[in-house]
This record gives C-alpha cells, structure tokens and sequence, in this order.
C-alpha cells in the first residue's frame, strides 16, 4: 500500500517535473544551435543530433557598437525593476500597515474599500493605461526614460505590494503592537521594532512579486520608449529580423529567466523555514 | 506609585452609529494605589475594554482616567506607567527570552548594566533564568505567559500591572503557584494589580477588591466578604459564591414574608418601601440549616438531590416547586423526605427589583460602584 502510494507520489512529481522542466531543456538545447540546427525537424541532442555554436549566446557580449546585445537592456531592467520594487515595497508596507491597524474614512468608503480600490487598479487591462501613461510621462519630459519607467512602475506595482502586505499585517494580531506600545514604544516605534522584523516573510513574498511583474513587463517597457532606452524584454524581441534567430531567442530568454529563478529559490527557502506563520503564540 | 481613577468613563466601538451601543456605559471608579483587583464578569461586559481604557490603548468615548489627579487621558500608552499581560501570550518571535524581557527597558534607554541586572532579577522571580538565551518563540506557552509578565516586572515605573485573564493558557497547578507570586509581588513593590477573569475563585482567592460587572455596568465592588455576605444584586448573589445564593419569592403581606414552604418574619432593620409587594428572599446555601422545630420562622419541604463534593455536601430541598439549597458538612445525617429548614434571619438579605434592601447597620448599601475615598456617584 505504502510502495503504492510512494510510487505514484513519484510518478505525479515526475510528470509535473518533466512538464515545467522540458520548455527550458528545449531552449537550452536550442540555444546552442545554429540555423541549420533549428530548421531540420527536431533534434535534442548535442553532438549527436546536431553541431553545437555558440552563435546564439553572443548576444551577451558586448560586441562594441556592432551588431545586437542585450546587456544594455539586461542592466536597464534591472535597475528599472529593482528601483520600483524597492519603491513600492517601501511605500506599500507603510500603506499596508496603515490600513491594517488604523481605521480610515473616505466619505463612505472604509479600510476594506480602500485596499480594494489599490488592487483594482490592476484588473484595469494595461491597454487603457497606456495612454494616459504616455502623456504624463510626456508632460513630465521622462518619456523614454529609465526614471518615467521606474514612476509608471511603481504605479503597477505599488497596488501589489500594498494588497500583500495588507494580508500579512492582519495576520499579525494587533496585541502585538499593543505589548510594543505597552513596552513604550510609540506606534511608529512599534511598527519599526517588532512588525517590520516579523515581516520579513510578508516582504519577501511581496518583493518576489514585484520583480516578477516589473521584470517581465512588456508592454509598458513597449510603449514608453523608443531609442535611448530599452528594457530587456523589449530587447529580446527586437532580436527579431527577417530570419527569426531561435539560438538568441533561446539563450535570452534563459538569462531572463536565470534572475528570476535564483531569487524565487531563496525566497522559498524562507518560507518554507516555518517563519511565515506564527508571529506569535 | 498610582491611584487610578476612572471619572464619568463610557465608551462605545460604534461612535458613528446613530444608536451606539455602548461597551461600557458611565461610570466612575477608583482603583487605589497597591490594591489588588479582580474583575469579574461574564464575557462580552467590558472587562478587556475597561483595561485597555487604563492603559490607553482605547481612548475612552467619553470621560477622564485620572492619576492622582493628573488627566492622563491623551497620554500615549508608552507614556503610561501601566504594564499589562494579556489573555494569550505575547512574545517577540525574533529575540531570545533575555531580549524579549529587556524589550521595555531598551525602549526606555535603560544602561545596559541596569538592564541585565533587572532581568536577571525578574528571570529568577519567573523561573525563567536557566530560558535566558533561548529563542522565545521555543518555550511553551506557559513560560511566554511569564515573559510577557516578566517584561511589565523588569520596569521599574510601573505602577499598576493590568492581567487580562492571564492564566488561561497555564496548567491549574501552576495556577495558584502564580498566583501566589502575584501577590508576594504586590506585596513588595507595592504594585496595583487588576485581574481580570471569569472565575470567581481565582478572584476570591487573589483579591482585596472585586468588581463585578455586567454588560458594560460596574454591579458592585467590594471585599469578597462583602460580596459573599451582602451581594448589592440579585446577580452578585448568583454570580459569587458556590453553589449561588438561593433566591426564594415572597410576598409581603401584613408584616411577614409569604413564601411558598411557609412565612418568614422581616429581619430587624430592614424597613420595606411602601409600594413593594413582592420580594426575594436571598440566602447562601451554608446558611440555610435544618431543624426541629415547627415555629413559624421555619419552611417545610422535602428532600429532593444530595450532591457529594468531597468536603461538603449539597443538599436540594424543593418547597412547593422552590428548590432552596444547602451546603452542609459531610457527615450531616440527612433527615429522610419531610424536613423543616431554619433561614437564620442575620443572613437574609432582601431584594426588591433584584436590588439589595439595605439593613440600618450595613454601612455600604447601593453606592454603586462602592469605593473607598472616592468621589464615586450612583450610576445615572
Ligand atoms: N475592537 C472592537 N470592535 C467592536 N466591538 C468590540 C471590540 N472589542 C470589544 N467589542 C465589544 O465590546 C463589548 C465588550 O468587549 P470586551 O472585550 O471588553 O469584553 P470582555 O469582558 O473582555 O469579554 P471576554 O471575557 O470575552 O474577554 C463586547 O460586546 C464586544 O463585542
Ligand atoms: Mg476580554
């Protein structure tokens, strides 16, 4: 019964495995291609099936001026997302922390009509923003900017930020902020001391969000720029010419990718390590 | 070193309601400095409302907290010299027990020779010593039950210690071991200590002063003699004392109180409003005695229950359908069926409208809240 159930325990790992791991395997394998690599029906592997280049991972480099890279963009992005989430996550915790412990009127809107009005910011489709995005940024003289992209980044992210956080504070009872109080901090001493240690965990799943959705925007990095600055997902279609360059495509979006997956690994391993629930008791 | 003294305090979570429904409604109380309280009501009557209304951690709707005079109502409550523990432990999950305890005095920017000194001092008093350098967030609960006593202990400004039912999470052994040093600990610093809990032994057991409540009212405060011997309500006799107070209806006609088993005579000095007819007769179960005789200040009925509770047994008489009980030693006989029950007169307290008639010798009588060198006014 035991074995049973131990074999099929594997089996299901094994199928989701293969079912999440294989797209990357093939790009892996594809990145190392050449055109004629790519155009003779399926091959997997090097060596055997095909002549491995490197060809496709040259858009890392730098190549001085000639031909396309990415680095540029890589570094654009990076700074773009990273700003922005540092931003938000700022700006979204103390919101956050706010409308979990302190009660708020609008005319008739209260706390929960507030947090929702922050989310439902984004079930608007990013098509109706676009527009207006442009002429403020216009306005402000940051089209094209990486500053104008951190700003409308902040205004994409911030609603995420807030709506986790929001979450994680109430979870956390209020008793212990009472007891800092008690203890003699003052409510922002509070908050400083004791919640915003305790949730760090709120903050990382929070942060993890964030980078995910700035850096894998497309649209937004799209429409707001044209020459003189370019994020990384832009960068990678613009790879694209008359002959579609799957060896580039591959390695790309691999190292796109590559960020990615190292911070959700440590994220999760915080997580996991049990310091998510129980604040207290 | 405080007296607290809450003046015309009312408070409602619904300020904005039309028809606010209030938590607590007016009242005045003094809590004096180095006595020990038990507050002691059902759930939902304000208890936790009216500590946190001391500590400030609610601003009350209406009314003054006073300390010793000073209005000390916009005081923050970190600028309050009132520590409190409450019901579930609350501990700082990232510090060591050492830290956790430390906590107050780090904010209060405590040297840090002083400040080990004191919680070592309090780790010892809590058994916590030998705890010091271990992750809080590992101990049982009971063990952060006493850090989050021990950070109100290592203070050395606290005037009063408020306990929101605190031992709930610790095992009954342990309990009354608490308990004890709770009051050592009044006893030498000096510390005011309320107590909030639902069970009246623990408030018997720890207290100088209870205060009853209900529904958001102060019912009555006193000694717990006085609560036992003269309950001011119908519901203080009922809530106090194990069994309750026997409450037996009667009618006053023509000078005597007409009762189901038979007619009892006014105690001396009560003198009876004009307009009352009908009455409660209260009585404690340990009070009430069989006897012999047949004179008229007796009740007949039969024997209906006896319980066994170790030290003393209690027996239910049913007279005309009113079951009166008795508490009575162990080794009692127990008269078969037929008995007659004697309700010695000096133990009888009368209640009209669920309302204490007062005798000419009680001295505290329907001064609700009843305290000692305070200004205290009746509920309006
Ligand atoms: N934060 C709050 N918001 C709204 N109503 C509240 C709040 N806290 C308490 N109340 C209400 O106020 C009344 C008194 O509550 P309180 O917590 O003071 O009672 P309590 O005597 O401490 O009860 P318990 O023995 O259950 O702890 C209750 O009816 C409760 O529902
Ligand atoms: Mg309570």
């Amino acid at each position: 019964m035991k074995t049973i159930y131990l074999a099929l325990k594997y089996l299901a790992i094994l199928l989701w495995t293969s079912f999440v791991a294989l797209p990357f395997l093939w790009a892996l394998t594809t990145s190392f291609k050449t055109a004629n690599g790519v155009t003779g029906g399926a091959t997997y592997i090097p060596w055997l099936q095909y002549k491995p280049s490197l060809e496709g991972w040259k858009v890392l480099v730098r190549t001085g001026g000639q031909g396309i890279d990415i680095v540029g963009p890589y570094i654009s992005s990076a700074i773009v997302t990273l700003s922005a989430s540092f931003l938000s996550l700022a700006l979204g915790t103390l919101a956050a922390y706010g409308l979990s412990r302190f009660s708020y009127r609008l005319g008739f809107l209260k706390n929960s009509d507030i947090t929702f009005f922050f989310i439902s910011q984004r079930i608007m489709p990013p098509i109706v923003l676009a527009i207006p995005f442009f002429l403020m940024l216009q306005f402000l003289g940051l089209l094209d900017t990486i500053p104008g992209l951190i700003l409308v980044y902040i205004a994409l992210l911030l609603p995420i930020a807030t709506w986790v956080m929001v979450d994680f504070f109430n979870n956390i009872p209020r008793q212990v902020d009472e007891m800092a109080m008690i203890d003699g901090c003052n409510p922002i001493g509070a908050f400083v001391r004791v919640i915003l240690p305790n949730s760090l965990p709120g903050i990382a799943v929070a942060g993890l969000f964030c980078i995910i959705f700035g850096w894998n925007d497309f649209f937004f990095a799209f429409t707001l720029t044209f020459t003189k600055t370019q994020l990384l997902p832009v960068a990678v279609v613009a790879l694209n010419s008359s002959v579609t360059p799957w060896w580039s495509l591959s390695a790309s979006a691999l190292v796109s990718v590559a960020p990615l997956v190292i911070i959700a690994f440590f994220v999760e391993r915080f997580l996991s390590s049990g310091k998510m629930a129980g604040a207290i008791r | 070193m405080a007296t607290i003294e809450l003046s015309r305090i009312a408070h409602t979570y619904e300020p904005d309601s039309d028809e606010p429904v209030y938590a607590l409604k007016e009242l005045n109380l003094v809590w004096n400095d180095g006595g020990t309280y038990a507050l002691l009501g059902p759930s939902g009557c304000g208890k936790t409302t009216m500590l946190n209304i001391i500590s400030g951690l609610i601003r009350p709707s209406r009314g003054n907290v006073l300390f010793d005079g000073v209005d000390f109502t916009d005081l923050p409550t970190s600028k309050r010299n009132i520590a409190q523990v409450f019901q579930f432990p609350v501990i700082y999950t990232l510090m060591t027990v050492e830290e956790n305890l430390e906590f107050p005095l780090v904010c209060r920017r405590m040297p840090k020779k002083e400040r080990s000194r004191r919680v070592r001092e309090v780790a010892e008093l809590l058994n916590l010593r030998d705890k010091l350098k271990r992750p809080a967030r590992k101990l049982a609960p009971d063990d952060k039950q006493m850090i989050s006593l021990g950070r109100g202990l290592v203070r050395n400004d606290v005037s009063a210690l408020l306990m929101d039912e605190p031992l709930t999470v610790i095992d009954p052994q342990l309990k009354f071991e608490i308990r004890r040093k709770l009051k050592q600990i009044n006893e030498h610093y000096g510390l005011t200590m309320v107590y909030v809990t639902h069970d009246q032994n623990e408030a018997m057991t720890f207290a100088d002063t209870i205060v009853v409540m209900n529904d958001g009212e102060v019912i009555q405060a006193g000694t717990p003699q006085e609560l036992y011997n003269r309950p001011e309500t119908t519901y203080v006799g009922y809530f106090i004392g194990s069994p309750a107070m026997n409450l037996i209806d009667s009618r006053y006609v023509d000078g005597r109180l007409e009762t189901a088993g038979g007619s009892l005579p006014v105690p001396e000095g009560v003198s009876i409003p004009p307009d009352v007819q009908t009455l409660q007769v209260g009585i404690r179960p340990k009070y009430v005695r069989f006897t012999d005789a047949t004179t008229p200040e007796t009740l007949s009925g039969q024997v209906n229950m006896v319980q066994e509770l170790g030290n003393s047994r209690v027996v239910t008489v049913e007279i005309n359908g009113e079951k009166i009980r008795m508490k009575l030693s162990p080794d009692t006989t127990i008269p078969e069926r037929e008995v007659r029950l004697s309700l010695p007169e000096e133990h009888i307290c009368l209640y009209a409208d669920g309302v204490l008639l007062c005798r000419d010798e009680d001295n505290v009588c329907l001064s609700v809240p009843h305290q000692p060198g305070s200004e205290a006014e009746p509920m309006g």
